[in-house]
């Protein structure tokens, strides 16, 4: 291929050396962070792209302990790895349900759950907020669990749905004149053959809960109760009176970007792929 | 078993008639069967957490309510106090020029980017970093701005290093706002350049060729071949951008690191203007205008949604 690649007139080349400005940029920022996280605030205020000459390491434990963000990033990893598997035990079935029966009932569902994915979450804030109120689950991480389900179906079953469609229906009827009911179907055929969507669809709700900070920060308050995010949030806000310690800030941004970087290294075409193959088509 | 047989035609009907062979009688009683015990679950957190909210915010938003005392009929009011109130003009015109100006920008540079990365050398890899920021969660830009734009920042140092003595006052409250689009279609244009590349990436590339041969250029390429057969995709990313541009907030409640609770009105848009409503720090909580803003903004995807799906409809391409 390379020696087809003569004709690329000035324009594109000065566009493809932007493009790897970006990417550069977008990785330079990354390990600006990083390196910050290991420096002391005033270090980092004064030299901004120092190299750390005495890796403080102890801006980890600084955060972790007295930015509280160890405590709030057991919460985040409770509250999206308990809201995606539950969301998925919900929505896989009812995908597949309604991938498979073309019924007036079905199809008038799949348009119900697919409207879902046009309301901005900012809508549900304050409904959810005064019913959680009523049933004492706010300042709960279980509350919030439910709230990350609820606006997890829309999408999730809307990306099932369409996986479930493409999986061949002889499978299931091998096993159904083998006498396996409809659970059994599901559960020992469908769910290995559609693994690779299943794995897709808590990937992608893993990210967002990770990620959320709106109705984190409505819902919850006690110190030792907050999400990542709300710890950050509150971090910055505290800080704001006696400076900012940018070291700890940082370690704190670290904590809560690393995950998404290992996850992104590790399964990066699938999430792609997840979020673009499900909507593109 | 013997019912197997007089079942089929039934289904047969509810299929709307379409010939199917007997053989499959089974597995469709098996669906019909399973449809509800399989569907109810989801359905009813749907209902309970989704739906059953958003009647209840249009509800709401006719009243005027603190969230204790009782609530009183206000009829259209609060959507009148909203009209009126000037914070909640600057939120919605914040929202709409992030939409419409932060969109424009994200889909001019998302196609240009398209356009040059079908066909650069280790693009696979230019396009994961470039998709990354979409994955972070804003607060970290908000904050790195924040940091990285503060007058003494190293933003302003490479700048001094470069020669350039007055550099702009990046985070003052009249510069904030154009900052924050530009952090937004930076983080953004990664995520639907991806979307576009994987619709680009299943055109043949026999047609690119056939171009090639006929002597197009790279813009002639993209605009004969690229533009029309990535149609589809790119109208479903301008709706994906209306939903997800009314929602940012993360990005404006910390960027610049904001030096009080909270950033300053000129940076609003609805989301945030809903928070500081509901949820404010010292007054008394306006439950039933905040409803009412977020009744607005669902109405503004729901009409810009249907206006994009008219304006972008075009006939489908088969390849």
């Amino acid at each position: 291929m390379q020696t087809r690649r003569k004709r690329t007139g000035p324009a594109t080349k000065v566009a493809t050396w932007l493009i790897w400005l970006f990417v550069a940029a977008d990785l330079v920022l990354i390990l600006w962070v990083f390196i910050s996280s290991l420096r002391s605030g005033t270090d980092v205020m004064n030299h901004p792209f120092g190299l750390p000459t005495h890796p403080k390491a102890g801006n980890y434990g600084q955060a972790l302990n007295a930015g509280g963000f160890g405590r709030a990033a057991l919460n985040s990893v409770f509250a999206a790895v308990a809201s995606s598997a539950l969301a998925l035990v919900l929505a896989a079935p009812c995908a597949y349900a309604l991938a498979r029966r073309r019924s007036r009932t079905s199809s008038a569902l799949t348009m119900t759950f697919a409207m879902g994915l046009g309301v901005p979450g900012q809508v549900l804030v304050v409904p959810l907020f005064v019913g959680l109120a009523k049933v004492d689950l706010t300042d709960s991480l279980w509350g919030l669990i439910l709230v990350y389900v609820g606006l997890a179906m829309p999408f999730t079953v809307y990306l099932l749905t369409g996986f479930f469609a493409g999986v061949p229906q002889v499978l299931e009827e091998a096993a159904v004149l083998d006498g396996a009911g409809p659970l059994r179907t599901f559960v020992r055929v469908i769910v290995p053959v559609a693994r690779g969507g299943l794995i897709t669809a808590f990937l992608l709700q893993l990210i967002s809960g990770w990620n959320e900070t709106l109705f984190a920060l409505v819902l919850l308050h006690s110190q030792n109760k907050v999400t990542l995010p709300v710890a950050l949030v509150n971090f910055v806000a505290a800080e704001q009176l006696d400076g900012q310690n940018w070291g700890v800030l940082f370690a704190g941004v670290c904590i809560i970007l690393a995950p998404m970087l290992a996850l992104f290294s590790w399964l990066g075409t699938r999430i792609i792929q997840g979020m673009t193959v499900g909507i593109g088509k | 078993m013997a019912t197997l047989i007089s079942d089929s035609p039934r289904t047969r009907r509810v299929r709307g008639g379409s010939p199917r062979p007997t053989g499959m009688a089974p597995l469709e009683r098996q669906y019909r069967r399973a449809f509800w015990p399989f569907a109810a679950p989801a359905l009813i957190f749907y209902v309970v957490l989704f739906l059953v909210p958003i009647g209840f915010a249009v509800y709401t938003s006719f009243y005027k309510w603190d969230g204790m005392s009782p609530m009183h009929d206000r009829g259209f009011g609060n959507y009148r106090i909203l009209w009126e109130d000037p914070a909640f003009r600057t939120s919605l015109g914040n929202t709409l020029k992030i939409l419409i100006v932060g969109g424009a920008l994200t889909f001019a540079i998302a196609l240009g980017l398209t356009l040059v990365l079908r066909e650069m050398n280790r693009r696979l890899f230019a396009r994961s970093v470039l998709f990354f920021p979409c994955l972070v969660n804003s607060l970290v830009f908000g904050i790195a701005a924040g940091f990285l734009f503060s007058p003494d920042g190293p933003v302003n140092q490479v700048l001094k290093f470069l020669g350039w003595s007055t550099p702009p006052l990046w985070l003052s409250t009249e510069n904030l706002f154009p900052m924050i689009v530009g952090t937004l279609v930076w983080t953004a244009t990664g995520y639907y350049t991806a979307i576009i590349m994987a619709a680009v990436d299943q055109i043949p590339t026999y047609l690119y060729e056939a171009a090639e041969l006929d002597g197009a250029n790279a813009w002639q390429r993209f605009r004969h071949v690229t533009l029309p057969m990535a149609w589809d995709v790119i109208s479903v990313c301008a709706v994906l951008w209306t939903v997800s541009s009314v929602k940012v907030f993360e990005l404006i409640l910390t960027y610049g690191g904001t030096n009080s609770s909270q950033p300053p009105v000129q940076t609003w848009n609805t989301a945030m203007y809903i928070y500081a409503e509901a949820f404010p720090q010292a007054s008394a909580p306006q439950l039933g205008l905040a409803t009412a803003a977020a009744i607005v903004s669902l109405l503004l995807v729901a009409v810009i949604t249907v206006l994009l799906r008219r304006v972008m409809r075009r006939d489908r391409i088969e390849y």
